[in-house]
Parts: C-alpha cells; sequence; structure tokens
C-alpha cells in the first residue's frame, strides 16, 4: 500500500492521472489511496512532482530502523 | 427533472462546452467536485490568443495577469532565439479567475453549474447511457437523468474510463512538473524557454511572465525517467530538485521570493483512441487533447469543446445521440486540430533525442521564420537549412521528413 504525505502534497493530482487502476481521488482537499484498488505497482511514486508518495511499508521500516538505532 | 446533457468538470473545456450548448438552447447542467472552481491553480496560466478570438470572447481584465509579446528559447550554452509576432501573442492568465469568468459567461446562457459535487458513476440501462450518479459533498448518492454526458474531467478522467475510454497515461507520454511563482523577476513580456538535457531531462525550464515583476518559473521533465532503483525501494522524479538548481543558478531569479508551489503532471502524448461513444463524449484534456510539446491544455480543451458543442447541439436537433452522430465531432477535429496535434508529437519525440550540443547549434542557426514553420508542422525548408550545415544532424532530424 502506498502513502500519501498530505504536508508536501501540491494536489497536483499527478498521482491519480497514471494510476493504472484508478485507485487514487482527490476528496474534499487529499489525495486519497483507496486500498482495495492499490496494487503497490509504483506509478504514483515515479510521477510524483512533490515527492510525497511512499510505500507505506518503506516508511514503517525506516521509522524501525531509526527505533532500533535508539 | 432531466436534461439534455451533463458536463463533467467545470475547467475550460467544461464550460466552454456548457456556454455553446446552453446558446443553443440545450438544457445542461455541469458538475465539479472540487468546492470552489479554478481551485487548486496547477499551470503555467499560458494561453495564445487564437482559439479566443475564434470563440469572440474579450478576456476581461482581472482574467489577466500579465500580455505576453513572444518567445524566448535559450539553448543549453545560451544561445538565444526570440520569436515576437503576432502569431506568439497571447496572456498569461490569473487562472482561478479565468476558470470563475468562463464559469460565470455559461451561467449567463442558461446553463446550470454545481460545486462540490462528485460524479460517483454513469447510470446504465441496457448498456445504455442514461445519466450519472452524484454526490454532494459527498453526501447520500442521487442520480440525475440526461441524454448525453460530456467528461470534460482533465487528466483523471475516471468517469470516463467506466465508460470504456482508455484515459490511462503511460509515463512516458506524461510529464510531471514542479513550479514556483516567484518575484521579483523583470521579465519582457516573452515566455522564456530553457532546454538542456542537464537541465531537465525530456522537458524544459519555463519562465512566463505574470503581473509586473513575478514570474511563474518551473520544469516538467518525463514521467518515465525517474531515479527509480529497481529491484529496490523507488524515488520520484523529484523535478523539484532540478528546478532549484536552475533557480540556483540563475542571476535573476536566485535571491527571488517564492509565492506559491505548484504540481501537475501534463500529457505530451498522442490523444486518446476514441472520443465519443452512444449519448458519451470526451473533451479538452480528458482525451489529452492537449500539446504535445509544451502540455499547453487550456486553449486546445476551447477548442476541442467548441467542436464538439456544435455537434451535440445537431444532436439534440435530430433527438439522436448515437455514437454514428457524435462522432462528427472527432472527425471534424482530427482532421484539423488533430493533424497539427500528430506534427507536434513527431516534433517532439524528435527534440527529446537532441543532445545539449544540437541544441546550441540548432538555436544559433535558426530565425523566427524557421521556428514559424517547425512550429506550424512545416518541417522541410529548415530541416533543410540545418542539414547543410550540420549533416550529422540527419540522424535525429531525418524523421522529420521522410
Amino acid at each position: 500500500m502506498i502513502k500519501i504525505n498530505h504536508e508536501k502534497c501540491v494536489l497536483c493530482i499527478g498521482c491519480a492521472s497514471v494510476c493504472p487502476f484508478g485507485a487514487i481521488e482527490l476528496q474534499g482537499t487529499r489525495m486519497k489511496v483507496n486500498p482495495e484498488k492499490c496494487k503497490n505497482c509504483g506509478m504514483c511514486i515515479r510521477v510524483c512532482p512533490a515527492d510525497a508518495i511512499s510505500y507505506a511499508e518503506e516508511e514503517k521500516t525506516k521509522k524501525e530502523k531509526a527505533e532500533a538505532k535508539e | 427533472m432531466k436534461y439534455d446533457v451533463i458536463v463533467i468538470g467545470a475547467g475550460p473545456a467544461g464550460t466552454t462546452f456548457a456556454r455553446i450548448t446552453a446558446e443553443k438552447g440545450m438544457n445542461v447542467l455541469v458538475l465539479d467536485k472540487r468546492k470552489e472552481l479554478g481551485e487548486p491553480v496547477r499551470c503555467a496560466e499560458g494561453l495564445g490568443r487564437r482559439e479566443v478570438d475564434i470563440q469572440g470572447l474579450i478576456l476581461p481584465k482581472e482574467v489577466i495577469s500579465t500580455d505576453i509579446k513572444g518567445s524566448r528559447i535559450v539553448s543549453p550554452s545560451g544561445h538565444e532565439l526570440i520569436w515576437e509576432d503576432e502569431e506568439a501573442t497571447g496572456w498569461v492568465l490569473e487562472r482561478k479567475m479565468f476558470d470563475r469568468w468562463l464559469a460565470e459567461l455559461a451561467v449567463e446562457k442558461g446553463a446550470r453549474i454545481r460545486t462540490y459535487t462528485r460524479v460517483l458513476d454513469l447510470i446504465k440501462e441496457n448498456g445504455k447511457i442514461k445519466g450519472v450518479i452524484a454526490s454532494h459533498q459527498g453526501e447520500e448518492s442521487y442520480e440525475i437523468e440526461a441524454d448525453l454526458v460530456v467528461s470534460a474531467e482533465g487528466m483523471e478522467s475516471i468517469i470516463a474510463r467506466k465508460a470504456g475510454f482508455k484515459t490511462f497515461s503511460a509515463l512516458s507520454e506524461v510529464d510531471t512538473c514542479y513550479q514556483y511563482e516567484m518575484q521579483p523577476y523583470n521579465h519582457r513580456n516573452l515566455i522564456e524557454l530553457y532546454l538542456g538535457n542537464e537541465i531537465a531531462k525530456r522537458g524544459y525550464v519555463w519562465v512566463f511572465p505574470k503581473g509586473k515583476n513575478k514570474a511563474n518559473v518551473g520544469i516538467g521533465i518525463g514521467g518515465h525517467l525517474t531515479n527509480a532503483v529497481k529491484g529496490g525501494s523507488l524515488k520520484g522524479a523529484d523535478p523539484k530538485i532540478l528546478l532549484d538548481k536552475f533557480i540556483k543558478q540563475s542571476p535573476e531569479l536566485k535571491d527571488s521570493s517564492t509565492l506559491q508551489d505548484f504540481g501537475g503532471v501534463i500529457s505530451v502524448g498522442a490523444p486518446i483512441d476514441e472520443f465519443v461513444a452512444d449519448n458519451f463524449m470526451v473533451i479538452g484534456t480528458a482525451a489529452r487533447q492537449v500539446d504535445p510539446i509544451h502540455g499547453g491544455g487550456i486553449a486546445r480543451s476551447m477548442e476541442a469543446a467548441r467542436i464538439a458543442a456544435g455537434v451535440a447541439a445537431e444532436a439534440k436537433k435530430k433527438n439522436d445521440y448515437s455514437k454514428k452522430t457524435l462522432s462528427e465531432y472527432e472527425k471534424i477535429w482530427r482532421k484539423g486540430p488533430g493533424k497539427i496535434l500528430e506534427k507536434r508529437l513527431l516534433f517532439r519525440k524528435v527534440l527529446e533525442k537532441f543532445s545539449d550540443a544540437d541544441l546550441d547549434y540548432i538555436i544559433k542557426n535558426i530565425t523566427q521564420e524557421d521556428l514559424k514553420d517547425v512550429m506550424a508542422g512545416n518541417f522541410f525548408r529548415p530541416v533543410m537549412k540545418l542539414l547543410k550545415g550540420n549533416p550529422g544532424l540527419l540522424k535525429v532530424l531525418g524523421a522529420l521528413i521522410s
């Protein structure tokens, strides 16, 4: 599953335009990922101009690593 | 209540279509998922004057940020080519105000617009499209019937996909863009483009004049040219990094402030395979009717909307919204604008093969007249001229004259 960093997101909707599964949509003032449709292909990550999308698992691993260091 | 036509999306394509069809007596409803029309702005806001003149529109002062007198193209080592004539003129818009103005014109002609209203799906009866299912503000959904549904949804084009259109763009067919509005910048009312493989892979940096001393400074790079590591973690193309680098090296911009950040993904590929089905049309950026060289979509969207609106009005007269009747729009478009965009797509594909040395040579050696021919798709004369001086360019330029 991918994760959108809403602080970095500039709401350009680029991710939604390249998502082959229609899994990302603008809802109100936020991009939302539909976990049932997302297939983890990463197209959105590659095209995001604001570096605001990542794999949720990666984020978790980074966090775990940081915690392990402490 | 049943409408003649429901338009999805109140951008320039949707509101232009609504204005013209309403004027021709159709009962039109435009739905837009956004709370506020024109927001968020995600483009460089440039518009050439041609289509505006054709539609007989006069832009009010408040939608214009500044006038454009021409273009300035800069090669990797700083050679410049300036194109200043009637054909190169236009405006940098206050895009939000512009979208709002087009919407208000449509309403004045009798169209009805509903904001914050998301179209969730199409109503189909025995496979025939009969309207849409919508929801205001995320609340309980309801059905609205119409003879014709028009997707003017822009890049996402989700409902067009539900209607069976292949509106999905491959990464190589899009540019991913980042842009700042910056001040001060002492512009000369020129659209400035900086080319080069170091500056922007498969793309360019643009500096569009805004107001008195501001500019939209942006970058677009090929969506497939990302820093992704195979088998490892994915990393975005991050055009922002390249843009920041450009600004840092620009004596005129390095100390300027940023007033706003924008992002965007633009289509630089071909239009979709088909624009119409029974009771359904796709117009504008949703159909990828976008200039493949600069990704500009406003004028092309308004143009397609104008053509489609004429055909829709005829369909109402005949009370026949079949694919066959609606396909007249597709025929007219492919014969006219489609031909031009095809040539420009070919040129874009050649452009992306140029090395920095090629770009330096070409920009140093072509004139405004040559550039005009190239932009109009008449490649032969300028290409022959370049080959005479530099036969080595045949490898990349050959595709334009074969």
